[in-house]
């Protein structure tokens, strides 16, 4: 089945806005029962995007990018059901499968664009050493765009190829997994640069014990299976009540301080 | 540099931001994760969030704009969906221009907890149920499916952008009355909670791990076990340790850090021990 010029380009803008909604925007327009429906009505078959969005709806509910981990991406694997279930009159089951190796290369796509954008923050930090407001609103929108960019052209690169470019996209991901491997490995590392750059700024010398304090109390929590939603929360009912009664205990000791001795007051220096 | 600053230079506090200014940043919100990457996650974004707000509260001091939009780039992840609370508290602390301190303190306090909120209520809550209702009538063959997914999301969606952003920004412009008189002692408080989040998300972040095997017949030693006997999450809290250490005493930059993780990265990935 050949597609026209005016259906892949809808295909191509299409996908480029469902990319960027995937983190941004409304957060819901790339979700598969909605790019399921949008893809069959260009393609002339909504019915049949309407089943697939669906279905692969369902089979994503218990697989949300939760925590900032990566599974298969459901935008590019949505979008490419729905065109292989269309345009090769597959049942569904068969085009979410055709669709896989698109969502391995999706999320391999997110990974490096991630990496990517990690140094661009010292750029960004130049800006903002030179207040160019502009250049931190400019350097967010090309980032979107980049996003939108790279998944369009993987999907039209499936429109076109159909599933001999899914073998080809396979074939390509299993001889560089290791490098994909090494790479979101450097990419889950690079948070700890994050939490360094915190460190070096918050910690002074008296507040070790407490910094070892919230890793504990979160590694622990960690081991509990059904606290994994609320661990956040917790820790920081606990955290709360130790800044609480420390403030509270400095207040009390300031103005106690106040009304005492000439002496008393200026000792709890920080 | 930004990480000496302590207080900006006009202390007068701004005037209160107008709505049409929380509007907007609002509807900046949507776009959080615009610049999201590994090293800062949502930082980028942050920054491009609450600009309009900064730049009318530090409008007539430039310098103050810059160090503002420096320590505003620090790291920073939230969820999507709740960020405006933060935006609108930090928003009252920098208008009132508390202690640099004090704002960064606020904001990494408060952008860890909702983290867990705000998955539990969309990801875990509102998406599997209105899915999975709305997916059955698109299966069904009714386009209502997706139209109907499509408005309840983003209904609660909205409601919960504005209505944060108006309630936490008045809130905190309330409470700073009552901190003012404390400031000394709100600052160590809140540092201290900030510095117990980020232990916890050291610990609730690090997902790094060794795929190590060393062959010994019938009993494989695997080093990733061996190591969590030692004390779970070691290897990330040991990271961020050393990472801190080259930093403070060293001198290294973010940048120097991000090429060393890559290498290693790579490197491991070559050997196989991710």
């Amino acid at each position: 089945m050949g597609f026209s010029a005016i259906q892949i380009i809808l295909v191509f803008i299409f996908v480029f806005i469902v990319a960027i909604d995937q983190f941004d925007f409304l957060e819901s327009l790339y979700q598969p029962i909605v790019t399921g429906a949008v893809i069959g009505a260009i393609l002339g078959d909504l019915p049949t995007g309407l089943v697939v969005g669906g279905t692969y709806q369902l089979m994503t509910i218990g697989n949300m990018p939760v925590g900032g981990a990566q599974p298969p991406n459901a935008v590019v694997g949505g979008v490419m059901a729905a065109v292989f279930a269309i345009s090769s009159g597959l049942d569904t089951t068969a085009a979410v499968g055709l669709a896989v190796p698109f969502a391995i290369i999706g999320q391999y796509m997110v990974t490096l664009l991630f990496t990517a954008m990690s140094p661009m923050m010292s750029v960004a930090d130049k800006m903002a050493e030179k207040g160019d407001t502009k250049g931190i609103v400019r350097l967010n929108y090309l980032a979107m765009a980049i996003l939108g960019l790279l998944f369009a052209v993987v999907c039209t690169a499936g429109l076109l190829g159909g599933a001999a470019m899914g073998e080809k996209l396979t074939a390509l991901s299993e001889q560089y997994a290791w490098f994909m491997n090494g790479l979101s490995a450097a990419g889950g590392m690079m948070r700890f640069v994050g939490f360094a750059v915190l460190l070096r700024i918050m910690l002074s010398n008296d507040f070790w014990g407490i910094y070892f304090a919230g890793f504990a109390l979160a590694t622990i929590i960690g081991y509990i299976p059904e606290l994994s939603g609320s661990a956040l929360l917790l820790i920081a009912f606990v955290g709360i009540a130790m800044a609480l009664y420390d403030f509270q205990t400095r207040c009390a000791m300031k103005s106690a301080g106040a009304g005492a001795s000439v002496n008393g007051g200026d000792e709890d220096g920080i | 540099m930004a990480f000496n600053a302590t207080h900006y230079n006009n202390l007068t506090p701004a005037k209160q931001l107008d709505k049409a200014t929380l509007n907007k940043m609002v509807f900046r919100s949507l776009n959080l994760q615009a610049s999201f990457n590994y090293e800062r996650m949502q930082a980028g974004g942050w920054l491009y969030c609450i600009l309009p707000g900064l730049e009318k509260i530090h409008a007539d001091n430039k310098e103050d704009l810059e160090i503002s939009m420096q320590h505003n780039l620090e790291f920073f992840n939230t969820h999507p969906f709740l960020v405006t609370f933060v935006m609108g508290i930090v928003l009252s602390l920098e208008q009132q221009k508390a202690d640099i301190g004090t704002i960064r303190a606020v904001r990494v306090a408060a952008m860890g907890p909702l983290g867990g909120i705000g998955d539990a209520i969309f990801w875990f809550t509102l998406v599997p149920i209105t899915a999975g209702i709305t997916s059955n009538m698109a299966i069904n063959g009714s386009l209502a499916g997706p139209i109907l997914f499509l408005l309840i999301f983003n209904i609660v969606q909205f409601l919960c952008r504005f209505f944060l952003m108006y309630w936490s920004y008045n809130l905190g412009t309330k409470a700073i009355e009552l901190l003012t008189a404390n400031a000394k002692e709100f600052t160590r408080a809140a540092s201290m909670l900030g510095v117990f989040v980020v232990g916890a998300l050291t610990s609730n972040y690090g997902g790094t791990t060794i795929n190590l095997v060393i062959e010994n017949g019938d009993s494989p030693i695997n080093i990733q076990s061996i190591l969590d006997g030692v004390l779970p999450k070691l290897i990330p809290l040991t990271i961020t340790l050393v990472l801190f250490a080259l930093m403070k005493k060293k001198g290294w930059t973010p940048v120097m850090c991000i090429g060393l993780l890559l290498v290693v990265g790579i490197l491991g990935g070559f050997i196989g021990i991710f």
